[in-house]
């Protein structure tokens, strides 16, 4: 758990120091007349001493002595591979969205996801995404007159 | 006077047709929210913002006002019925509400949160009132060096009081306001951390950031866990048993005055206040009743007072909003960016430049109180109905109304990517303990903190003297180095306690 928290440390170090260099390229200017890096060039530095003092408590806890580090959780057995593909299908979504059309790619997200959680009765995986890509539909496009990607189906 | 006369022209606004729908629609749309486990009032109002885009300001704020009491409401019945706060503010009411539910007092509780939260409503509408005109008046008076060392002290507070690690709260809030540099400079106009794209440019989508951390974050966190895991049984009132006894009333009474008043204090303060109001609250109740050892075991007062401190410090969070402009809680925060996104500017000139924003969202709360009111009372059943969907079909629908919501923003597939990206980060975030709060409330006032930094600075002629030398400036300061102080002070001392017993026991 240390490690871990060794690794966000040094992972936020290391984004401090990105802001902070790549705010060098912008005009800095001086306090009476700041220029547009100044303030994140600020940022960044403090951002790398909020990271060396995080990282300076754990490397300074004594063991049995409970630091002001929240406690992180771990992801349940198996259930981490089922989140991903959760989140792969929705990447896919997006990705399909233009092409595909609306009520198409919902249709076949809430398929997916439903799948992917583990429902299995072909009726429930047909009808659910049915229904909600054609009441998705209605409520954004014919309701609230919001346009959304026609793709395939022209819909 | 004139402030009685401009709320009746806000009852006027509020109590139209379509402003009643509107405000009838969030507050049923926000308990339902509020219900569900996990999705709070800032997952709620972000995933919501895209239905108000064809709205007027007016309509559009109160729906998004009934969505975030309507989700407080909601809060409170799953902390009763199932022992799990729908948002962090009604974690004090499942102490006792649960004991009540397991006792088979469920509807007495729930009735005595909402009549409670009726009153708090009602109280803190006249507090707006009176004190929101006078606050602006004076908040004409702040100049760039307050404003900054308000907002400074703001996020000092609010990672102070969010629970987790200051120092990780306190870097999350960097991280939001480096965030918030990107697109164009407020000051000189130049463009800043765009990395040669067009989608940089006007700066990063807030609402993609705000669904993105909380709503679907929230739903990977509850995807990552077994399923069968996460189905509760839920204890479901029947309407008979909904009514609470003129005894538990008379308990009440006292409770619910008294959290109201100390929920209004508490909601003008910087930080959480639905969260420290509700502790504060249950501490003062348990401190002067006669039966503290009821406490715990389904006091009655204990629901009373911590959910009428809730509603109230809901409302008076409103008034740094409206008079300020500034946020002191995510909720209020993401109104603050729904206020922007609709061409509303909240500040010190908002009572006159948008009476009609102003007075009718007000009005529109004392509106939605009620509605609440008659909601909660004979159809909590049916709200507690959703808590039976599964949440292999509600995830889902979730996630699916997140992709549509985002994509109706600007039409655009990229602010899907990014919401899916802070989806992912906000999802980590948690995992390794991170608040994504102080993040957000960054993002959100980071412009604001940045052009009052250097307007100041500018005002001085480069001089940082100038934060100190004004009095009100100074007093915020100094309240900021104490939040910072007293808490590393505490955790030394805390240390040292520790260390010495160590040693003790090794010799």
């Amino acid at each position: 758990m240390k490690r871990a928290e060794l690794i966000e440390g040094v992972v936020i170090f290391l984004c401090g120091g990105l802001t902070a260099v790549l705010s060098l390229r912008m005009p800095v200017g001086t306090f009476r007349m700041a220029g547009s890096g100044l303030f994140p060039l600020s940022l960044g530095i403090i951002m790398m001493l909020l990271a060396l003092l995080y990282v300076g408590d754990l490397l300074l806890r004594r063991k049995g002595v409970q630091g002001y580090s929240g406690k992180a959780a771990a992801a349940a057995p198996g259930g981490a591979v089922q989140m991903l593909l959760f989140f792969g299908a929705s990447a896919l979504a997006a990705l399909g969205l233009n092409t595909l059309g609306y009520p198409l790619t919902a249709f076949l997200l809430m398929l997916l996801l439903l799948w992917i959680l583990g429902l299995r009765r072909p009726v429930l995986l047909v009808i659910l995404p049915l229904l909600t890509a054609v009441g998705s539909y209605l409520l954004f496009v014919q309701f609230l007159k919001i346009p959304l990607p026609k793709g395939l189906i022209g819909l | 006077m004139e402030s009685i006369q401009q709320l009746f022209n806000g009852f006027g606004i509020a109590a139209t047709l379509a402003n009643f729908l509107y405000c009838l629609l969030g507050a049923v749309a926000g308990t339902m929210v509020g219900i569900l486990p996990g999705l709070g009032p800032i997952a709620g109002i972000a995933l919501l913002i895209p239905v108000t885009f064809g709205l007027n300001p007016t309509s559009a704020i109160i729906m998004l006002c009934g969505i975030y009491y309507g989700a407080m409401y909601g809060g409170s019945t799953t902390s009763i019925l199932l022992n799990v706060p729908g948002e962090t503010a009604s974690v004090i009411t499942c102490i006792d509400g649960y004991q009540m539910a397991r006792k088979g007092k469920a509807g007495p509780a729930l009735a005595i949160c909402a009549i409670g939260s009726f009153i708090a409503g009602t109280l803190g509408l006249f507090g707006m009132v009176f004190l929101a005109p006078p606050l602006a008046q004076a908040a004409l008076a702040f100049g760039p060096p307050e404003y900054f060392s308000l907002m400074l002290c703001g996020f000092i507070v609010l990672s102070n009081v969010t629970g987790g690690s200051l120092i990780k709260s306190l870097m999350m809030a960097v991280a939001g306001l480096i965030i918030g540099t990107a697109g164009l400079d407020p000051v000189t106009g130049e463009y800043r951390f765009t990395f040669d794209t067009t989608y940089l440019l006007s700066g990063i989508e807030f609402v993609a950031v705000a669904i993105g951390l909380f709503g679907i974050a929230e739903v990977l966190a509850n995807v990552d866990q077994p399923l069968d895991q996460l189905e509760q049984s839920v204890i479901v009132p029947r309407f008979r048993d909904l009514y609470p006894s003129l005894r538990d009333l008379k308990a009440s009474v006292g409770a619910m005055l008294r959290g109201a008043g100390i929920g209004f204090g508490v909601g003008l303060v910087p930080g959480p206040a639905p969260v420290i109001a509700t502790y504060a609250s249950y501490m003062t109740e348990k401190k002067i009743s006669d039966h503290p050892e009821d406490f715990g075991k389904g006091a009655i007062e204990g629901v009373a007072g911590p959910e009428s401190a809730n509603n109230a410090a809901c409302q008076s969070a409103f008034i740094p909003l409206f008079v300020l402009g500034i946020p002191f809680a995510p909720p209020t925060a993401i109104l603050l960016g729904a206020l922007m996104i609709h061409g509303v500017v909240p500040g010190p000139m908002m009572i006159t430049e948008h009476p009609d924003v102003f007075w009718g969202v007000i009005a529109s709360m004392y509106i939605g109180n009620f509605i609440l009111l008659l909601l909660n009372l004979p159809f909590v059943p049916f709200f507690a109905s959703i808590l039976r969907i599964p949440k292999k079909i509600l995830l889902p629908l979730v996630m699916l109304f997140c992709l549509t919501g985002m994509y109706t923003v600007n039409n655009s597939v990229s602010d899907i990517w990014l919401m899916l990206l802070m989806g992912a980060l906000g999802y980590l975030m948690r995992k390794r303990a991170f608040d994504a709060a102080p993040l957000l409330l960054a993002l959100v006032i980071g412009p604001k903190m940045e052009v009052a930094f250097r307007q100041s600075l500018m005002l001085s002629h480069g001089n940082f003297g100038v934060f100190f030398e004004r009095p009100v400036s100074l007093v915020f300061l100094v309240a900021t180095i104490l939040f910072l102080v007293l808490p590393a002070f505490r955790f030394m001392i805390g240390r040292l306690g520790a260390g010495a017993r160590n040693d003790g026991v090794a010799g």
